[in-house]
């Protein structure tokens, strides 16, 4: 039998870095959390107002859009899809790592999960916002879209194609946000309680008070929450497959070249929950050192996001093999064209590899602690991630249209300015929508960081008086 | 906390033994008939063990990289399924040395492959053109020494995972546990990826109209889903005795039970996203695969899969409590076990028999021979050993597996 204090020695050799640094009390916990909110700084209003000026480019794209028609943008025969669904399928993907921590993760009983679990959940909403802008205008008329996307009874018998998968999208989009949006808020109520006992101006306490829905903490209100909470990751964990395989489907059931892979569904999820965990980085490294959270998010919680990462990179490593593979067994010589000659060497050529360079190689230094604890390079690296799956979704969408079956019928895409204006309008709004997140909702679950810092001192406390 | 070396499953060993030599045995006296069936049972046989042998590894390499405690009670469990690499090398030897009659690019002009597709008119020409191209590839020596590669990681990563793990019996101490958890993680790629490619050399190959990127993805899921049923069913014999009838309390049994029923719901994931997308797009150089399942014979076991192997096993998994009992659980995974038989079943025997399923008692035969040896090994290789990891500085915290759900 192993004595309790070799055991306990092993366990604290292998033992990451903390989950919650030092030993804070329940008051302190609150104080540090909630200071955004009740003590917040000039920065914020600086980031605001360069967040509101980069919204306004976004104004100014789709009112041209709208004025004039989808003529505006830079997409046309050959290439009819291109940043509109480059944009749309990158920020629902963003979104999905928001869902894999607060759902999947609760279900694998992930600790680590609590501090970043709400910061990833607001993403997620605010993410699928930006996507569904994007085929929302592509309709050209977006005020009809209402009767385009969505069956309803109607005197002409008219129905949307349900053979579709752009049906299908509306659906799982739409069930996507309803279910995000119910799981952030159900989680936000016992904080939203906090702030209104915290808070000490009036208004805040009514707000606050409005929203926390009559939340009192009692045992009986926690058994329902947790219910609700258990049944609501249920619910959402098929909804991470699905969303992002539908979103797939909208190329994989095509018969094109570069679209049309059976390994989509798989590889399409792999990728949005990378491109998602890239963005969680790239957003809490700086949240986490203007609002001093280091104590509750840790390089434990970067390090663990990295090992994500590098998991979810590798699959994707993989789906870019079997395509290539595929494209060369199947001997189809359409396929052979795309994968060999015209996307590594053509005129996206850079795009290209730099998809490739992004995804697979810079990931690979994951495998280092020394990269996954570097705080500036996760940063970095998750800034580059986000661009390489930007970079891959622009190269499924634009390098397979742009050269068509028939030479004749060949043809570049270039973005015109309404494209970038949109595209950049998209990140400031979606930053602004952010920033307004952190000024006004914890956006650290207060009350699960609380118990699981009970649970983590009950722990310390018996360590090793198990074995 | 029970030390001692495990001595049981005698009994089920020597029937194993018993009935793997006499199913071999069986099967070698029908290739003496028609050695085309034989092989094509052997096959699939083969294939059905050495897919749950692979998913046990890669589901225990995952566990320890991603450094789960829970678990560590079922792990010499586990990794008793690992252990069989060495004896599928052996086992794989009559699929090298009768590969001419099994697979159609070995000879794809020659006769015993006229009736490739007999359903499918005039694409006779086009499959042996797709060999032809694929010859740099697909050929006898490349494919030999590709299993050689295959066997080669497998073993080597099992042998690595199951020493260090006995040497924790020892007090290994922490490096041992970190070095379990690099390899767990490290040689994850590698084992995936030779999975992958065996999937695609010893199953796709078997017609020249598939090439699914999703394929070795198939493979793996529904023997993920068939390998945690084989660690439900070891599990819940091994709890009938101690030590760990003790070690295992209900928390463990429903996480096993959780694992059942999400993979059960991945594999029908896995298996729609491909069906869907070659139904959908309708190529006709990659549609014949399917149309011989569902335009034949075939159809029914199709039909039977959607059914049984996700609809009824989904159903039966929602409720909680029947994902935190040994007897749902067992009944479950036997049946999930033979399903996933009809499954590979329905994957490899249109190559053999387009028109429709012909079963012939060598498919059992090869069944029994193949896993009743596989068992016999694996349960040797249990014996000995502690059947808990005593040492493990985390056993504690796996005794103790308390989630708050």
């Amino acid at each position: 039998m192993t004595p309790p204090a070799q055991a306990a020695a092993e366990r604290a050799a292998l033992a990451p870095m903390p989950l919650i640094a030092g030993h804070p009390t329940d008051v302190q916990l609150n104080t540090e959390l909630l200071s955004p909110i009740l003590a917040p700084g000039n920065a914020w209003k600086v980031l605001v107002g360069l967040a509101a000026m980069g919204t306004s480019m976004l104004v100014v794209g789709l009112t041209v859009t709208i004025a004039r028609g989808i003529g505006m943008w830079g997409n046309n025969q050959p290439v009819g899809w291109a940043y509109d669904i480059i944009n749309f399928v990158w920020w629902i993907g963003i979104g999905h790592a928001g869902t894999l921590i607060s759902a999947i993760l609760l279900l694998f009983q992930q600790k680590w999960r609590t501090s970043i679990n709400r910061f990833a959940e607001a993403m997620t909403i605010f993410a699928v916002m930006q996507a569904a802008m994007f085929p929302l205008v592509h309709t050209g008329r977006p005020w009809f879209a209402i009767y385009w996307l969505f069956p309803y009874p109607n005197t002409m018998g008219i129905w949307p194609n349900f053979k579709s998968p752009l049906i299908w999208d509306v659906f799982a989009v739409s069930t996507y946000f309803t279910i995000s949006l119910l799981f952030w808020y159900l989680g936000l109520i016992p904080d939203l309680a906090t702030l209104r006992d915290t808070a000490t101006k009036r208004a805040q306490r009514i707000a606050y008070g409005v929203f926390a829905l009559g939340w009192k903490g009692s045992s009986r209100h926690w058994q329902h929450y947790r219910i609700g909470y258990l049944l609501l990751a249920g619910l959402s964990t098929p909804l991470v497959l699905s969303v992002h395989s539908i979103v797939s489907f909208d190329f994989a059931v095509s018969q094109l070249p570069g679209w049309h892979a059976t390994i989509f569904p798989p590889y399409f999820v792999a990728g949005a929950v990378f491109g998602g965990f890239a963005m969680v980085l790239t957003l809490i490294i700086p949240a986490r050192a203007v609002f001093r959270f280091q104590g509750v998010i840790t390089d434990r919680h970067l390090e663990n996001m990295a090992k994500v990462m590098l998991v979810t990179s590798m699959i994707v490593g993989y789906g870019y093999l079997m395509e290539n593979f595929m494209a060369w067994y199947s001997g189809n010589p359409y396929e052979a064209f795309l994968f060999f000659k015209s996307r590594p060497f053509g005129p996206y050529a850079p795009i290209y590899w730099t998809m490739l360079a992004c995804n697979v190689l810079v990931p690979q230094t994951y495998w280092f602690r020394r990269a996954r604890t570097s705080v500036v390079w996760l940063w970095v690296s998750s800034v580059l991630v986000g661009v390489g799956m930007w970079a891959e979704r622009f190269v499924i969408i634009v390098t397979s249209l742009y050269r068509d079956f028939l030479p004749s019928s060949w043809g570049m895409y270039a973005p015109t300015w309404v494209d970038w204006f949109i595209f950049f309008g998209t990140i400031s709004f979606f930053s602004l929508l952010f920033l307004l997140f952190l000024r006004f909702v914890p956006s650290v679950a207060i009350s699960e960081v609380k118990e699981l810092n009970h649970e983590l001192k009950h722990e310390q406390a018996h360590a090793g008086g198990h074995a | 906390m029970n030390a001692a070396p495990f001595t049981g499953g005698r009994t089920l060993m020597t029937r194993a033994a018993v009935l793997g030599v006499a199913g071999l045995a069986a099967t070698a006296a029908g290739g003496a008939l028609d050695a085309r069936r034989a092989l094509y049972a052997y096959l699939a046989a083969f294939v059905y063990w050495s897919g749950i042998a692979l998913a046990a590894m890669v589901f225990l390499m995952a566990n320890e990289a991603a450094g789960a405690r829970w678990y560590i009670v079922v792990r010499r469990l586990l990794e008793s399924l690992i252990t069989v690499f060495p004896l599928l090398a052996v086992l794989f030897v009559p699929i090298a040395i009768g590969a001419g009659r099994i697979f159609p690019w070995v000879d794809p002009v020659g006769a015993t492959h006229a009736a490739i597709q007999p359903w499918a008119h005039g694409e006779g020409p086009l499959a042996v053109h797709l060999w032809e191209h694929r010859h740099p590839w697909m050929n006898l020596p490349f494919f030999l020494f590709r299993a050689v590669l295959y066997f080669a990681i497998w073993i080597g990563v099992a042998a690595l995972m199951r020493r260090w793990s006995l040497s924790q019996d020892r007090g290994g101490g922490a490096s041992v546990k970190q070095a379990m958890r690099r390899l767990g993680a490290g040689g994850l790629p590698f084992v995936a990826l030779a999975m992958t490619f065996a999937a695609f050399d010893w199953q796709m190959s078997l017609s020249a109209f598939l090439f699914s990127t999703i394929f070795g993805v198939y493979w793996f899921a529904g023997s993920l889903v068939a390998a945690i049923a084989a660690l439900i069913l070891a599990s819940a014999s091994a709890a009938r005795e101690e030590p760990l009838r003790s070690a295992i309390n209900t928390n463990h049994i429903h996480s096993l039970g959780k694992y059942l029923f999400a993979f059960t719901a991945f594999w029908a994931y896995i298996a729609f996203s491909q069906y869907l997308l070659i139904w959908i797009a309708n190529l006709p150089e990659e549609v014949p695969w399917y149309l011989t399942r569902t335009d034949s014979g075939w159809k029914g076991v199709g039909v039977f899969l959607a059914l049984f192997q996700f609809v009824l096993p989904f159903l039966f998994l929602i409720p909680r409590s029947r994902k935190r009992a040994w007897k749902p659980l067992v009944f479950m995974s036997v049946w999930i076990l033979a399903v996933h038989y009809v499954d590979i079943y329905w994957v490899v025997m249109p190559g053999l028999s387009p028109a429709g399923p012909r079963p012939s008692w060598m498919d059992l035969t090869a069944f029994l021979g193949v896993g009743g040896a596989c068992v016999a090994w694996v349960v040797s290789r249990l014996r000995g050993h502690p059947i808990l990891p005593a040492r493990d500085p985390y056993l504690s915290d796996s005794l103790h597996y308390e989630p708050q759900q």
